[in-house]
């Protein structure tokens, strides 16, 4: 208990310490973006009154040439961004009110993502944050909360989550620990890196670079878990420890740390890398688990069950100290993370259970399938980065419309068919249990 | 008619008293081992209905409240500064009762992990 205690401490210290200085993907909004409500419009000089939230203070913004005075909401909590490259001080970019109104289909496409996406967390230990935030933008959600109501309803999910697959003997809580302390660093490097690329290359190229490191990532490592699955599939399932992991537990260098569960004993040295690239990518495409979960398994040398299921322990962690970043911002719309949760709670107890019935090899797959498809929805983004970028000759609207379609949909599409794969294996899985429970019980009375 | 422990335990002192030891043993000892709970064949687990009820009844009014009071709610959960205690303790309290709630409710349904 000591022992776990001082994990815990070692842990939290550095989260405390970072906590001032972070701003980005989940780590907070962007300092140009004001808060508060717009109480007078005056037509005739294009201005607004607005009041800061917080401080009270007011203030007179221009309307940029776009923007229309009647269409101004008045007294409603609005997220406005300001025009850095104006001429004149204080003109509105855009205004985007922060409380969308919920309509029934609003709620229940809410509810229906809340659930399959709890499903994909459970059983493969990340998932459903790659398709919450934009699903969430596209029914009418500021982006900026959609990141931190989606925040806000990861951690409570990972907490249960991890809690299930702990009682079944499958999370390793030190190896957790340890990963989600270097995470953290390493969300603060990707911030580095991010903040850099944004400040020499703007906007589009900033997108760019996220869906570049997209594209990479899930196209390798994807590919590379993808082959171990068939690999493991056409073999009879029986998983064995990578010879890259093997090489790692080998180097003897100070300090050696055991991992109970995870059954590994492996040098700091490796573990410090491989938490640095997960927190660095949760930081760059806000799915560390991508990189963490394959880390764990092929050059840690834990199992797909014990990886995946640590993995919702990093996600635990680094969503509660994303949480507290938006929160202190007050962005999180508490109604669309509690409505995410209503079903995923369910769902993430479901795909933990799940993980008891499959063969290993079955998480595998379903992590590569997110993985590849996932790819696809980035990959057809980068003509429109390209052409922003000057890179490419312009299309048509409509090739750039049907390419965010696709986009959009094929982010479904990954979610829809892990969570068959997900249902099917854990049928067919419960079906022998039951199966093979009777046959025993037909011994022993006969 | 059902048989109760104590009609059990006299029947076993019925055949002790005629020198039938063993019977008696039996007798005494089937109930002995069901109260441990040790018989070849368990009786099934009772399935956690009420408990089901329970949390989904504090969950469901946890829930009503809240939307009912919107926007109260969001208005103050969005004030910034210490007020992130607000929307990550919710979370917390949610995540536990609305947790419990779903936990059980698998259960209850008869979804339950390998043993």
């Amino acid at each position: 208990m000591k022992k776990l205690l001082l994990i815990l401490m070692f842990a939290l210290l550095p989260l405390s310490v970072l906590t001032q200085s972070a701003f980005a993907a989940g780590d907070g909004p962007s300092k140009d973006m004001l808060k508060g409500i717009i109480t007078e419009v005056n037509s005739a000089e294009r201005t607004v009154l607005f009041e800061k939230d917080g401080t009270k203070e007011m203030v007179t913004l221009a309307l940029n040439e776009k923007m229309a005075p009647e269409d101004i909401a008045l007294n409603q909590k609005v997220l406005i961004n300001l025009d850095k490259h104006a001429e004149a001080g204080n003109v509105m970019k855009d205004i985007s009110v922060m409380f969308m109104d919920m309509t029934a289909s609003k709620l229940i496409a809410l509810l229906v993502i809340g659930a399959v996406g709890g499903l994909l967390s459970g059983f493969i230990g990340s998932g459903g944050a790659f398709v919450m935030t934009p699903a969430m933008m596209s029914l009418g959600v500021p982006g900026a909360v959609a990141v931190a109501s989606n925040m806000c309803h990861k951690f409570p999910k990972a907490m249960v989550g991890a809690y299930k697959r702990w009682k079944y003997g499958q999370a390793d809580i030190k190896l957790g620990l340890v990963m989600a302390t270097t995470a953290v660093i390493g969300v603060q490097i990707g911030i580095k890196i991010q903040k850099y690329i944004l400040n020499q290359f703007g906007g589009a190229g900033s997108n760019l670079y996220i869906s570049a490191v997209f594209m990479v990532v899930l196209v390798f490592v994807g590919g590379y878990v993808f082959f171990d699955a068939w690999k493991l599939a056409k073999g009879g399932g029986k998983e064995t420890v990578s010879k890259l992991a093997l090489r790692m537990q080998k180097i003897q260098l100070a300090p050696m740390m055991h991992f109970k569960t995870a059954k590994v004993t492996i040098s700091a040295w490796i573990t410090i890398p491989v938490g640095l690239l997960t927190g660095m990518l949760a930081a760059t495409i806000a799915v560390g688990g991508f990189v963490g979960v394959p880390g764990m398994i092929y050059v840690i040398g834990a199992s797909a069950v014990v990886a995946s299921a640590t993995e919702l322990i990093i996600a635990f962690v680094m969503g509660a100290w994303g949480s507290v970043q938006w929160g202190l911002s007050g962005l999180i719309d508490i109604r669309l993370a509690l409505l995410l949760l209503a079903t995923s709670l369910i769902g993430v107890q479901l795909g933990a259970l799940g993980t008891t019935y499959v063969k290993d090899y079955i998480i595998k797959v379903v992590m590569a399938t997110t993985m590849l498809i996932v790819a696809v929805s980035r990959g057809v983004k980068i003509p429109g980065y390209l052409i922003d970028l000057d890179l490419m000759s312009p299309i048509q609207e409509s090739t750039l419309a049907l390419l965010e379609g696709i986009s959009f949909w094929s982010l479904v599409a990954a979610l829809g068919s892990a969570a068959l794969i997900i249902i099917v294996a854990m049928i067919k899985g419960m079906t022998a249990d039951s199966r093979s429970k009777k046959a025993v019980l037909g011994v022993s009375n006969g | 008619m059902s048989i109760t422990t104590f009609d059990k335990n006299m029947t076993a002192v019925a055949f002790a008293e005629a020198g039938e030891h063993d019977p008696a043993r039996q007798i005494l000892g089937e109930n002995a081992t069901r109260q441990h709970g040790k018989s070849p064949a368990p009786a099934a687990k009772s399935k956690p209905y009420l408990k089901t009820i329970i949390f989904g009844a504090v969950s469901l009014s946890a829930y009503y409240m809240l939307f009912t009071n919107e926007k109260l709610v969001t208005e103050v959960f969005t004030m910034g500064g210490w007020r992130w205690m607000y929307p990550v303790g919710a979370a917390f309290f949610f995540s536990f009762i609305h947790g419990a709630f779903a936990s059980n409710l698998l259960t209850a349904l008869g979804i339950e992990a390998k043993k």
